[in-house]
């Protein structure tokens, strides 16, 4: 089994503010980690932290190391377009580009120049597929993304992630704005992609955490709680405060 | 890789060139209007009529006392026999001309006897043109100014008739114009917008005839002003001709005729100030056993006070600067006697006057553009300070 | 807070009257439409004092104007004054709109907050200055520039006005609205697709292109045909630069021209009579070029808004 992510000493503050304090963690490769713990206790920060996107945030002050796989450099000093082609995101509301759906999963390998039409069609193709998705939309792949259903939307900016072959999918609370349907089969996605990529969810939903993942890190507070698998984490707690939180009692 | 690099770069560069360059072009036009402009700015291109006024005449008595020479200018010949004092100066159109800087209240010049009747005194800013002597050729402006000083000063020529001028070339009746227009429109079209604002805020129905008339109204905004200029001319002017005492075009049909261009704006911004004054307060208005009329007095308006005083001054800008409509309504004949009843060209349409004559007047017109600029970007500069002001105090 | 409150009786009255204000508000444009169509429906319909009637279908056609009293003809063309007229708009807006677009995303992305205030105050500036000074500026500084670049490229010219002239003002004039509306729309792009552009590895450029400006399409277009509409409608400052050309249409930068709006300029000293008249026909011929092109315009604008790219 080899490390995805390696992570020592890892803090963020927005100005004054910590939202993270010394974040130890080891992330597993093809592996469901599931970040959990109640609102503002820094999951999400911390998954934007493993692929840079808190550098688009003006007072956001990261410091501490984190290895991508092999990398003998913190990924500070990684190029973070580089980066951010091996490790993709989807995020909390559905945000597909106003423009259609093939269009969609065809940017991000546009954006880093692949012109071949005959390959683009492939790559729209196979993500479409793997985001189970491809069946729904595939008579008209021009159609506008705006016009498909909330849950088909989250599943196009799946395979738009897709779209670019990542090791790594973060994804932040994807289901907590769709049905119980379209999260249904959003998890039984999920439970497909393991097998080819390693994923690292935020979720509020402890039964989800439990569900889907293999692991689980409970965060309070900006600080790290406890990380175990998920198995342990939700029959055997090694804290107090954790097993609060899972069995409901706080949080 | 590197081609990309270079293609986002350039995509970069094209955007920053372009707000350069819309930076450079502000400064341009304003470069460009100061500099032709500014030379000519003084206090009494604003107060000086338009056109010029010769006079010819001559010494009303013969009696005059010995002058003392108060000191003067440099440039300044001081003539002591007559007490006066002439330089050669440039007049508001460039042209070099003798002008009478100072005039004792007792010379002579004070009360010259005109051919045509009446007398007049020369005043300081007049200019000379002619004297004509008994005892040699008379002296004329063209022959320069120590030719004028050396025969006046000679004690052996009497004059025997004089040919003086009142200067023009001054904007104070465009001036004065554009100052009746603003207040005429602003009466007028105040009211009206504040009205019709107050009854889309308060007391219009969602309905159908509602929402026509908004449309209608917002179509306006969509009519060039050249076209109200066109209306102005065929219906407002005879309107006023029949209801005033106004003989043609005249600055109430000018004013009726911007009132329409502004209606538009007027009307939306104050609804808008209007819908932003807070739910609370109209509540509490009403709970203390008012009606909606008083709380539309009251409250309302009164709340909306940022958004009325920014709509008059957004007026007054556009006032200033409109200039087609009112070419048709006041005409390019720059007057000196303004009246509301009568037409006289507002500064906007006095510059394009002055750039449609043959050779047209760049310089003045420059001027003009400089006090129209200078006065819209203090507007501008006021409605942002109100706003932060007024704000700040209130919710 | 309308009509969930009972209303005195002087409410009723205040409605009542704020209602007629209104009304009265709401018929000018009808008033305006009417009184332009039916003065300038004159001269195609009477006898124009012996001079004969304007063949409808020689005025919307024609390519010459002939002033009617001076020549004893009824021999008015517009129809080359609207081929002019569309023909300088669509060619200042290749100018202004890209100036306005890129600008516009400096402005809102690309540059730091403060500065940011600073250029918007410019452009808001740029924004107060009344038309005539630009054609005062374009009469005065541009005319003589394009005469020297005429005369060196083997143009005749007569000194500066013409085509040229008359599409870098229209473009210089459009500028500053283009670029406002723009801005505003561009700033209202959900913060949420710029990320998932970066998450997906673009970089700022890509995002602003790709995007940012295909997300603010709708705002850029509307801001677009305000331009349009109000370059269409623009009157002293076209006629400073135009040359007040007689016959068209003119295509070639150097050569002088004429705008439906610069002719309804021409000859202002007429109080009745055809040359009278024939201005509100121009006028009604306008009115009908914005309609139209407003219409078609916005129509395109749905068209593009729905098929989402």
């Amino acid at each position: 089994m080899d490390n995805i992510y390696e992570i020592k000493n890892l803090s963020v503050h927005y100005g004054a503010f910590q939202a993270l304090d010394n974040i130890e963690m080891t992330i597993l490769k093809n592996k469901v980690t599931a970040l959990i713990g109640p609102s503002g206790c820094g999951k999400s920060t911390f998954l934007r932290c493993l692929n840079r996107m808190n550098d688009l945030i003006d007072n956001a002050v990261v410091t501490g190391d984190i290895r991508f796989k092999d990398d003998t450099k913190d990924i500070a000093k990684v190029n973070p377009i580089e980066l951010r082609k091996k490790v993709g995101m989807v995020f909390q509301k559905p945000n597909p580009f106003p423009m259609s759906i093939y269009e969609n999963v065809a940017y991000g390998p546009k954006r880093q120049g692949e012109k071949d039409k005959k390959k683009l069609d492939e790559i729209v193709i196979r993500s479409l597929k793997q985001a189970a998705l491809y069946d729904e939309v595939k008579d008209d792949l021009k159609k506008p993304a705006l016009s498909l259903s909330g849950g088909q939307q989250q599943r196009l900016c799946i395979a738009r992630a897709l779209a670019l072959e990542p090791e790594v999918l973060l994804m932040d609370e994807p289901t907590s704005a769709l049905d119980p349907i379209a999260t249904q089969r959003i998890e039984d996605l999920i439970a497909e992609l393991k097998k080819h990529y390693t994923i690292i969810i935020v979720t509020h939903s402890m039964q989800q955490a439990a569900r889907i993942s293999d692991y689980t890190a409970f965060f309070y507070m900006g600080e790290l709680r406890e990380f175990d698998t998920t198995n342990r984490i939700f029959t055997n707690p090694s804290l107090k405060q954790t097993e609060d939180y899972v069995t409901g009692r706080f949080g | 890789m590197n081609k990309r690099r270079f293609k986002d770069s350039t995509f970069n560069v094209m955007t920053f060139i372009s707000i350069i360059s819309v930076t450079f072009l502000l400064g341009m036009i304003f470069w460009f209007v100061f500099s032709q402009g500014i030379g000519l700015l003084n206090f009494r291109l604003l107060t000086s009529d338009n056109q010029a006024v010769n006079y010819v005449g001559a010494f009303s008595s013969d009696n005059y006392p010995e002058f003392m020479d108060p000191s003067l200018e440099s440039d300044v010949h001081f003539i002591e026999r007559y007490g006066i004092g002439i330089a050669e100066r440039r007049d508001l159109a460039g042209n070099t001309v003798i002008e009478f800087v100072y005039v004792d209240p007792d010379s002579p010049f004070t009360d010259i006897a005109l051919l045509n009747g009446g007398s007049l005194s020369v005043t300081s800013g007049m200019t000379l043109n002619r004297v004509a002597f008994i005892e040699r050729p008379a002296a004329q402006r063209s022959q320069g100014i120590m030719n004028m000083v050396s025969a006046l000063s000679d004690e052996g020529n009497t004059i025997r008739e004089l040919s003086f001028t009142r200067p023009g070339g001054g904007i104070r009746a465009s001036l004065v114009s554009t100052l009746y227009l603003i207040g005429l429109t602003l009466v007028i079209v105040l009211p009206f917008g504040i009205m019709s604002g107050l009854y889309f805020s308060e007391f219009a129905k969602n309905n159908r005839l509602t929402r026509i008339t908004r449309n209608f109204i917002e179509m306006l905004s969509g009519i060039p002003s050249i076209v109200f200029g066109l209306i102005g001319l065929s219906v407002l002017i005879p309107f006023t001709v029949r209801t005033t005492p106004a003989t043609g075009g005249n600055l109430i049909a000018g004013a009726l005729t911007l009132s329409a261009i502004l209606l538009p704006i007027v009307i939306r911004t104050t609804e808008e100030g209007f819908n932003n004054v807070p739910r609370p307060y109209r509540e509490a208005s009403l709970a203390l056993g008012a009606n909606r009329t008083q709380t539309s007095l009251f409250i309302v308006i009164p709340g909306a006070l940022s958004s009325i005083l920014t709509t008059t001054f957004l007026a007054i800008g556009r006032i200033i600067g409109e200039s087609a409509a009112l070419i048709f309504v006041l005409g390019t004949a720059v007057r000196d006697r303004v009246g509301v009843f009568d037409r006289s060209p507002s500064l906007a349409v006095h510059i394009w006057a002055l750039m449609t004559r043959e050779p047209p007047n760049i310089e003045l017109a420059s001027t003009i553009a400089v006090i129209i600029l200078i006065v819209v970007l203090i507007l501008n500069l006021s409605i942002k300070l109100l706003v932060r002001l007024l704000h700040r105090g209130r919710y | 807070m309308k009509n969930n409150v009972i209303m005195s009786n002087l409410d009723k009255h205040t409605q009542r009257l704020l209602l007629l204000f209104s009304l009265f508000a709401s018929s000018v444009i009808i008033l305006i439409v009417f009184f332009i169509v039916t003065r300038g429906m004159l001269p195609f319909i009477t006898d124009n004092d012996g001079l004969g009637r304007v063949s409808l279908f020689r005025f919307l056609t024609g390519t010459v104007w002939l002033r009617g009293a001076t020549f004893v003809s009824t021999a008015y063309g517009a129809g080359f004054l609207v081929i002019n007229t569309l023909y300088v708009v669509f060619l200042s807006l290749l100018i202004s709109f890209p100036i306005s677009i890129l600008s516009a995303l400096f402005i809102a992305k690309i540059c730091p907050p403060r500065i940011a205030q600073m250029f918007r105050m410019v452009v808001e500036i740029l924004t107060a200055i009344p038309s005539i000074i630009f054609g005062l500026v374009g009469a005065g500084f541009l005319l003589p520039i394009i005469y020297t670049l005429a005369t060196t490229l083997g143009y005749r010219s007569n000194a500066g006005l013409g085509v040229l002239g008359v599409v870098i003002v229209l473009a210089l004039m459009s500028i500053p609205t283009l670029t406002t509306i723009s801005e505003t729309a561009i700033r209202s792009v959900d913060r949420s697709l710029e990320e998932a552009s970066y998450a997906l590895g673009a970089t700022r450029a890509q995002t602003n292109a790709k995007v940012v400006l295909i997300s603010a399409k709708g705002g850029i277009f509307a801001a677009t045909i305000l331009a349009v509409g109000r370059a269409l409608g623009e009157a002293t400052a076209v006629s400073l630069v135009a040359g007040n050309a007689m016959s068209g249409p003119s295509f070639i930068p150097f050569d002088i021209t004429a705008t439906l709006t610069s002719m309804m300029l021409m000859g202002l000293h007429e109080t009745s009579g055809i040359d009278y008249d024939i201005r509100f026909s121009l006028g009604i011929v306008l009115l009908a070029v914005i309609f139209i092109v407003n219409v078609t315009l916005n129509f395109i604008k749905k068209r593009v808004g729905d098929f989402g790219e």
